[in-house]
């Protein structure tokens, strides 16, 4: 007989609220957002950490949320793709995703935008193929890529542009 | 004006913002889960089935097999001959033989993981070729699926008026959709008992009518209505988990949810045809093509999906866009115990493709001509008789695709380890040689809004939008004033599926249509002259409101089954990529440096959208030709499956071309599988120009080409 899985209470920090949930050790955080917080912005494509589509932001860094524990999330700042809007604004990345028409199905939007925020939060003039390189682990089957890489580019220019008019 | 211009997409918003509900985001009260225990063997008897260990689980719930189905237990979108689930026999890996059903989705996996299934081998058909000859039988009816034939003229005459006659083999394999999003369902009893299924799905109303055969119940009691799907390419036109979760709904009377694994997505999905093409050209000396045999020979695996529909496509477009006198085409698609083969994408046409587009360069450098002059020489343009004689009157934009691709060919500077590629390709619209109609009907909400209920699935392509578009320009409405329902068959008619570049032409019409008889309505109405719909509607509030049904079938006709004769499509899309490729010859390594597409579109409703296709289309291309197979038995996740990542892509050029379609909306045609259609040929002919080595069977991956160099 398999031992009942133990359960314990957590408090993770998602999008600056507070959060408690039982978890068991074994959970993903992925698991812990999709199924039990109900957070089902983030997405699940491959649960083995080669497809991207889980991205989410651990402490500011890109992380593949099928492949972390919910435990290891405990005491950092966890960013989801319901936390990007504020009070409904978009962001100028969410923005340029539409109007570049970067968008198909859109499951792997989620993702590739978390990838893409935490690239231009850390760097602010990255290449082009430096924006390739940040996005290479986010699998798109629909767009071929290159609307998503014009329009991160054009965030970049627009944020570049922006600072120096300053 | 919202057409010629790109709107952005309708849907885009909610997907930006987390916020769109695909099928496995749904939850409700007293949810459980369902999961498939599937055939570990490809060929094989099912002995025994041991569930007791299972049952005991606490949270398991029931557990379904062949004999819980009250209906049809056989499903299938041709012919019905896929058990839902294994009886006795499992012809494939991947087969389902039970649904466990459970409290939490964990809990329905490990318990299918206790159910012991003894099995007794049986002997395994592992390519077509064996399959022709063999005694094993994997269908009493025997191992040949379909014969279709294509004959024009008198080959045997033609080749001896040739001078010279160019024979090759060329083999492709299994290739996977790999949509991001997995197959997933959500399903539950409404109030007045009848089951809803919300799924990740092309195609709505075909699969409430395999649900109600399944379960023996009338088409009335089930409702279907497609979630936000993430990608289809064709694997979810079949019935994926909506037959499950219908029989789960219907046991447990409770919500149910079931999704896919990666791994079960590999294993079940329905596959491109592997394809083993023996084709030969005869062309006199100045570059004109007197003939071509060719010999198509498919592995369809154990079950039909869209097999017949793949061979007789295939066969039809194995001319390429090319008006060549003499014909004859065979296909032919045997059953195997691989994964069932069905559609994806081009079904069958981006495999026939790169046969014939590597023969055109074969033939342009055996007798010294120009690879665009070749194409443009035998091109098809008005006036042109089809394979299948059709005489093509309208729309018939390839020598356009050439012309616009013509000054960067000729420009080409030819630099160390690089090449350069064409690659051509037409496409019929639509179903082949049948009817395939689709409505749009519209009408009027009490506050003033156009209403549009489409039967359509938008699966990412962008078909809202494009209808949104339509009914902006037609009505000289806002965008903001229409609100569009779409795919849920309580409130919409059969649109038929989305594939074969279908939905922008024939539902797009029947939208026009529509809207073209509204617009009547609300010129009497006085909506021209500064009247608002909300006064208009006003007045119908007792009588109800105004209906406009818009209906459109392409023209075609049935086609001659011994010559394939007639007019299997109303109209066809044609294109021409160039592709500059880098080959280092140490590694074997293919780059794909930069593309120029030409696709004539007939007319472009939405030039973003249309250049979103194309990227996508360059994308699987590119996949298709260098990297991607599925190996049965084998590939199980990404790991081993290899799609184009952003480092793969290269520096793309479209050119939007407009020879217009007089029944299309506006002049439109499809470019969804068009896109995608040439690209791998293109690659592949540019890297013969690059390393003078030819490949014949893709993908040509590192391994294969560091090989041959």
């Amino acid at each position: 007989m398999k031992k009942k899985q133990k359960e314990r209470l957590i408090k993770l920090n998602i999008n600056n609220k507070e959060y408690s949930v039982l978890v068991e050790d074994r959970d993903t955080l992925l698991e812990v957002l999709r199924d039990k917080l109900m957070l089902t912005g983030t997405k699940d494509a491959c649960g083995m950490g080669e497809c991207g589509a889980c991205t989410v932001l651990l402490n500011g860094k890109p992380v593949l949320s099928c492949i972390i524990l919910a435990l290891e999330a405990r005491g950092k700042k966890i960013n989801t793709i319901e936390g990007l809007t504020e009070e409904g604004t978009l962001t100028d990345l969410q923005k340029a995703f539409i109007e570049y028409g970067a968008i198909q199905c859109g499951y792997c939007t989620p993702g590739m935008l978390m990838s893409a925020t935490a690239l231009l939060n850390t760097k602010i003039e990255p290449t082009r193929d430096e924006i390739k390189k940040a996005i290479e682990g986010n699998i798109c089957r629909c767009t071929g890529y290159n609307k998503i890489i014009d329009a991160i580019e054009a965030v970049r220019d627009r944020r570049v542009k922006d600072k120096n008019d300053r | 004006m919202p057409i010629y211009t790109s709107i952005d997409r309708i849907d885009a918003i909610e997907k930006v913002k987390g916020k769109a509900l695909y099928a496995g985001d749904y939850s409700m009260d007293g949810m459980v889960f369902a999961v498939l225990v599937r055939s570990q063997r490809p060929h094989a008897k099912i002995k025994s089935i041991r569930i007791d260990k299972a049952l005991e689980l606490h949270g398991v719930i029931k557990i379904l097999s062949h004999g819980d189905i009250p209906g049809n237990p056989f499903f299938g979108v041709i012919k019905k001959d896929q058990p839902l689930l294994a009886k006795d026999i499992v012809r494939y890996i991947g087969e389902p033989i039970l649904i466990v059903i459970a409290e939490s989705e964990k809990k329905a996996r490990e318990a299918a993981k206790l159910i012991d299934i003894e099995y007794e081998d049986m002997e395994i058909i592992t390519d077509p070729y064996k399959s022709m000859g063999s005694s094993t039988l994997i269908h009493e009816k025997g191992n040949l699926l379909s014969h279709r034939k294509v004959i024009k003229g008198d080959v045997e005459k033609g080749f001896k008026e040739s001078d010279v006659v160019i024979e090759r083999q060329y083999k492709t394999t299994w290739l996977d959709h790999a949509y991001l999003e997995t197959e997933a369902g959500f399903g539950y009893p409404d109030d007045k008992g009848r089951i809803v299924v919300v799924s990740s799905t092309q195609n709505v109303h075909y699969k409430r009518k395999e649900i109600s055969r399944i379960l023996n119940i009338p088409e009335e009691k089930v409702r279907i209505i497609q979630a936000t799907t993430g990608g289809g390419f064709g694997g979810k036109l079949d019935l994926t988990v909506e037959g499950y979760i219908g029989l789960a709904v219907y046991h447990t009377k409770r919500p149910v949810l079931m999704r896919y694994t990666r791994e079960e997505s590999f294993l079940s999905n329905t596959k491109r045809h592997p394809l083993y093409i023996n084709y030969k050209t005869g062309a006199t000396k100045d570059g004109k093509i007197k003939a071509i045999k060719v010999d198509i020979i498919g592995d369809t695996g154990p079950y039909i999906s869209y097999g017949e529909t793949v061979c007789l496509r295939a066969a039809i477009h194995a001319t390429g866009p090319y008006e060549i006198p003499n014909v004859h085409v065979d296909s032919r698609m045997f059953y195997t115990n691989n994964p069932i083969s069905g559609a994806m994408r081009g079904f069958g046409v981006p495999q026939i493709a790169f046969a014939h587009e590597s023969q055109m360069d074969l033939m342009a450098n055996e007798i010294k001509i120009d690879p665009l002059q070749i194409r443009f020489l035998n091109g098809l343009r008005r006036g042109s008789l089809t394979a299948t004689s059709q005489l093509l009157e309208a729309s018939v934009g390839y020598l356009d695709t050439l012309k616009a691709i013509e000054p960067y060919w000729i420009g080409r500077i030819k630099k160390d380890g690089r090449g350069f590629g064409l690659g051509s390709m037409f496409y019929g619209m639509g179903n082949t040689g049948i009817s395939n109609p689709s409505y749009g009907i519209l009408s009027i909400s009490e506050d003033g809004k156009i209403l549009l209920y489409t039967g359509a699935c938008e699966i990412g392509q962008g078909s809202d939008t494009v209808f949104v578009q339509i009914l902006c320009e037609t009505l000289e409405i806002d965008r903001n004033d229409i609100l569009l329902i779409r795919a849920d068959t309580d409130f919409t008619k059969d649109a038929g599926s989305t594939s074969a570049s279908r939905q922008t032409y024939i539902s797009g019409r029947a939208v026009y249509n529509a809207a073209v008889e509204m617009r009547k309505f609300l010129e009497n109405e006085g909506f021209y002259k500064n009247r608002d719909l909300k006064s208009i509607v006003k007045k119908y509030r007792d009588k109800g409101f105004p209906v406009f049904e818009g209906f459109f079938d392409p023209p075609t006709t049935p086609l001659d089954p011994n010559t394939s004769k007639g007019v299997p499509y109303a109209t066809y899309a044609y294109a021409t990529h160039m592709t500059e490729v880098e080959v280092d010859t140490i590694t074997g390594y293919t780059n794909v440096i930069k593309v120029h597409a030409a696709h004539d579109v007939g007319k472009a409703i939405n030039v973003n959208n249309i250049k979103g296709q194309i990227y996508g289309g360059i994308a699987m291309g590119i996949g298709f030709a260098l990297m991607e197979e599925f190996i049965p038995g084998k590939t199980l996740s990404f790991d081993n499956y290899y799609i184009p990542t952003s480092m793969d892509m290269p520096e793309i050029e479209t050119f939007i071309l407009e020879d217009e379609e007089p029944t299309g909306p506006f002049g439109a045609k499809g470019v969804g599988e068009p896109a995608l259609i040439p690209q791998a040929a293109s690659i592949i002919n540019a890297i013969a120009d690059a390393t003078g080595v030819r490949v014949y069977e893709l993908p040509c991956d590192i391994e294969r080409l560091k090989g041959r160099l």
